[in-house]
């Protein structure tokens, strides 16, 4: 998560990298009892999200985004 | 700004000792992805250690006869999955720089019965495949742990074919960044 782009950015370097086409198809808030669904998230960890976020971001921590694109057919043409 | 905070080697290790180490017996993020009927007959091995987070191969071109690549496949899930829609005329190459990972995609290919899958291990940031070589690149909740983001995205666009699909699912953060405590966290990283 600490290494999450915004989606801007994530489409950004998407075009950057030589694809077109770009769809964002679905955003799905993740919140902090979805983080705990996972092994990755140590207690402690959860525990210190739960402490410095602000209680109304903690259903929207971050989001599960799904996003297709093309390779353009020529990549950095010229 | 929180690709500052930590080293790229760091980040590389700290995801690889958080992966290396998963040892899940939780199906809870298999079954609130998939539905029944996609994990039905999908082994446990895959089952147990999905980390996913979302069902990106619902909108993916995957087609029988298809080659496609599963960047950073985990446990296997999504290549199982995958392997089943290209069917033996094609091949899923799962990819991921953990042999933990690879050997439990290998077992998982096994006990489903699918000869189409197999492992490679790599980074995203050099993926060992020629250009052009694939028609569709997967990828789910592994782009985010990549300290060289733009790097592993030109190696998708070079070992696509030109028109080839990448579709993927991650995790994506609002412009108001986490506290730094969080992005600091070596947990944070992994997860």
């Amino acid at each position: 998560m600490a290494g999450a782009l915004t989606e801007r950015d994530f489409v950004k370097k998407l075009e950057r990298a030589g694809f077109v086409e770009i769809e964002v198809l679905e955003r799905t808030p993740m919140g902090i009892d979805d983080c705990a669904l996972f092994p990755l998230f140590t207690d402690e960890l959860l525990a210190t999200m739960r402490r410095l976020i602000p209680p109304q971001r903690l259903d929207k921590i971050a989001v599960s985004a799904i996003i297709r694109a093309q390779r353009s057919q020529v990549l950095f043409p010229g | 700004m929180s690709r500052d905070l930590l080293h790229q080697e760091e980040i590389r290790a700290l995801v690889r000792e958080a992966y290396g180490s998963v040892d899940s017996t939780s199906r809870a993020v298999a079954e609130k992805l998939y539905s029944q009927e996609e994990l039905e007959g999908v082994p446990a091995v895959a089952l147990d250690h999905a980390l996913g987070v979302g069902n990106h191969l619902r909108y993916a071109s995957i087609e029988p006869g298809g080659t496609v690549l599963d960047l950073g496949c985990g446990s296997g899930i999504d290549s199982i999955l995958a392997a089943r829609r290209t069917g033996p005329t094609g091949r899923v190459l799962a990819l991921d720089f953990l042999p933990e990972m690879l050997e439990r995609t290998a077992a998982a290919a096994v006990e489903a019965d699918l000869d189409n899958v197999e492992t490679i291990e790599g980074e995203m940031e050099a993926i060992p495949l020629p250009d052009e070589s694939v028609d569709c690149v997967i990828s789910n909740a592994v782009l985010n742990l990549s300290p060289r983001k733009a790097r592993a995205l030109a190696e998708c666009a070079r070992v696509l074919r030109p028109g080839g699909e990448l579709c993927l699912a991650d995790l994506t953060v609002d412009e108001d960044e986490l506290p730094p405590e969080v992005l600091t966290h070596p947990a944070a990283w992994a997860g």
